[in-house]
């Protein structure tokens, strides 16, 4: 069934395909266009370099009018995720506009990484590092980017399966 | 400071304010021509005094519609333009109209009314048709509309934007759609788009709402299902009565009316209080020991002056001292001892002060507020003790009117003086906490003697306990005039 969120979200990935921002990628799950799997490189000259961050993002029939909800499935350490893989993120929340597309909520996600907001801490020991003790901060996301690599290997038969 | 004043002096005022005589003159003249009802509270010595009127909806959507009306001829702007400045800018007309005339383009720009010339959207309709950004449909160009910023969006993702920016309670705040566009969404837009009348009747109540909100000089009602609305010339934070629904509250804050305190202070003790509460809760009991005897003794009424039914010993309910003492030094009771030197003290001797000293205030304070629950009991026992004098011939109904009077004296009185403890925690030390907390045990010790003797006066008492509400409500004026923030 075709349905404004639905078309909205063939747009969203024929536009991801056709004019890919550098560093993410995203695609919507096998079975559901209302369920995605998307990817982020941690960006370069920062602690997360080199890391593969997973994400999910559940969009619901209200969409682009509300925003979706965008989680990390990989761990994450950051000041503005909380322990369970969510964001707080402004876009995501109150300044979501209905303009925005897939490629824009992955681009802002990734920026996020490269300049953390310490002002609204989702994960208090990191922003308190981030602030205070940036050499142990940069241990701290050295440890997460080397277990993005290991949960890359654990989930290589599923991913293999759902590209084919 | 003494009370007394000479015979001769007319009014309240000694020598060192002579130079308010001018001003005293003024008002005695104005007031006497003005108001002949004498048991009306008079502008000059009454630190309470406030002008208000109670409006239904109608007669504030009345007066709405004829300062929009106003400033529609004032800049020759549509009604819904001007409901949007003049909620924008606290429906402060000449404001508006002065700024306007200055330089509009900017106004209008910086009210976020009109896009700025650089953030025009350059997404033009070149053909017959367009494809919304939104919803992805190539549609006829006339299913579009913008705003002056000229971002495009179909109307019918206009109407679900509306939708959903309505149903989370905004109105006057709706913002175009465009990324990170902040031009405001003006009233005549939302309606000529939104397609459901429900919807739009939403809109509009909500909308009303947020109108007086932004409007200094109205106030709705705090009171449960009310729907009057407050007109204050001069957003003071002073009581108003709703006729309505018989709440009382502040003019300014909308909460529980709070002098001698200010908003702020009060916004912040009630905070602490919540905050606080597992740490207070074990000071709530309406029992205590007698401390001669140690009988348990209940508190049921709302004077601290108890007396032990065990052995007749007349004490004080919040400080167990003799109440022999507290005539001439109630003092002792009311105000908080500080450490002198307490700068010099652990951390550890610090934090077991301060909460010392916040327990000593809450106390005061939660006491006078169950007092004064307790006073309405004592506000029906007296009437049927009325009820039983006249019947067996002491008095007449009539005659024993004085003694409600005082137990509502009483009460207006007990008020105030709970208010005083949050002002009273929050004052630095020095002088003027001094002079605040000699008044406030005058006040005290007032109260109580009128406690004492409401709950057990005759009818021969009636000069008395005339005399005792008296001194009771000067004693609050003298220190809501010294202290109330006028
Ligand atoms: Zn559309
Ligand atoms: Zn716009
Ligand atoms: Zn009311
Ligand atoms: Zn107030
Ligand atoms: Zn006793
Ligand atoms: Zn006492």
């Amino acid at each position: 069934m075709s349905t404004p969120a639905r078309r909205r979200l063939m747009r969203d990935f024929k536009r991801l395909q056709e004019d890919p921002p550098a560093g993410v990628s995203g695609a919507p799950t096998d079975n559901n266009i209302m369920v995605w799997n998307a990817v982020i490189f941690g960006p370069h000259d920062t602690p997360f370099e080199d890391g593969t961050f997973k994400l999910t993002i559940e969009f619901t029939e209200e969409y682009p009018n509300k925003p979706p909800t965008v989680r990390f499935v990989s761990k994450m350490f950051h000041p503005n995720v909380y322990a369970d893989g969510s964001i707080c993120l402004d876009i995501l929340q109150n300044r979501w506009s209905p303009t925005y597309d897939v490629s824009a909520i992955l681009t802002s996600i990734q920026s996020l990484l490269h300049d953390p907001n310490p002002n609204s801490p989702a994960n208090n020991e990191a922003a308190q590092l981030y602030r205070e003790n940036r050499r142990e901060y940069e241990k701290k996301v050295a440890a997460i980017v080397q277990e993005s690599w290991n949960d890359d290997e654990d989930d290589d038969d599923e991913e293999e399966g759902e590209k084919s | 400071m003494s009370g007394q004043m000479s015979q001769e002096s007319d009014n309240e005022y000694s020598d060192d304010h002579i130079e308010d005589d001018e001003d005293e003159y003024d008002n005695y003249y104005y007031d006497n021509n003005d108001d002949l009802d004498l048991d009306k509270p008079k502008k000059s010595d009454d630190p309470e005094y406030f002008e208000f009127d109670l409006l239904k909806v109608e007669d504030v959507e009345r007066l709405l519609n004829e300062e929009v009306e106003a400033l529609c001829t004032s800049l020759k702007i549509t009604p819904s333009l001007a409901k949007m400045l003049l909620h924008a800018h606290g429906w402060q007309r000449s404001l508006i109209i002065e700024r306007h005339q200055r330089d509009p383009e900017k106004f209008l720009v910086d009210s976020r009314i009109v896009a700025d010339k650089k953030n025009i959207s350059q997404d033009n309709i070149m053909g017959l048709t367009h494809t919304c950004p939104i919803c992805v449909q190539q549609l006829s160009k006339d299913e579009f509309q913008a705003l002056s910023c000229q971002h495009l969006f179909c109307n019918e993702c206009w109407d679900m934007h509306f939708n959903i920016q309505i149903n989370q309670g905004l109105t006057t705040g709706i913002e175009c759609m465009g990324k990170d566009c902040k031009l405001l969404v003006p009233e005549d837009f939302i309606c000529g788009i939104l397609k459901d009348t429900s919807m739009r009747e939403k809109y509009f109540k909500f909308s009303f709402t947020d109108l007086i909100k932004s409007h200094s000089q109205l106030r709705f009602c705090p009171g449960p299902n009310c729907s009057i609305v407050v007109q204050a010339k001069e957003p003071k934070a002073k009581r108003v009565e709703c006729n309505m629904c018989k709440s009382t509250f502040c003019f300014r804050c909308g909460i529980d009316y709070h002098a001698p305190t200010d908003c702020d202070t009060i916004k912040k003790w009630l905070m602490k209080c919540a905050d606080d509460s597992e740490t207070a809760n074990y000071i709530s009991a309406n029992t205590k020991d007698c401390p001669k005897c140690h009988v348990c003794i209940e508190k049921n009424g709302g004077c601290n002056h108890m007396q032990c039914s065990k052995c007749k010993s007349d004490f004080c309910w919040m400080c167990l001292g003799e109440w022999k003492t507290h005539g001439s030094e109630y003092y002792e009771c009311s105000r908080f001892k500080e450490n002198p030197n307490i700068a010099n003290e652990s951390v550890h001797v610090q934090a077991r002060e301060a909460l010392k000293k916040y327990l000593f205030y809450y106390e005061r304070w939660e006491n006078h507020a169950k007092s004064l629950t307790l006073e309405e009991q004592t506000f029906k026992n007296i009437s049927t003790r009325i009820q039983e004098k006249v019947m067996n011939n002491e008095g007449t109904w009539i005659a024993w009117q004085y003694l409600l009077k005082a137990a509502d004296l009483l009460k207006k009185c007990r008020y105030s003086l709970q208010y005083t403890y949050p002002y009273a925690y929050y004052l630095d030390r020095g002088g003027r906490k001094e002079l605040f907390e000699y008044q406030q045990a005058q006040l005290e010790a007032e109260v109580e003697n009128l406690s004492w003797k409401v709950e057990r006066a005759e009818i021969s008492d009636t000069g008395e306990l005339e005399n005792l509400m008296d001194i009771a409500e000067k004693r609050r004026l003298t220190l809501l005039k010294d202290f109330l923030e006028v």
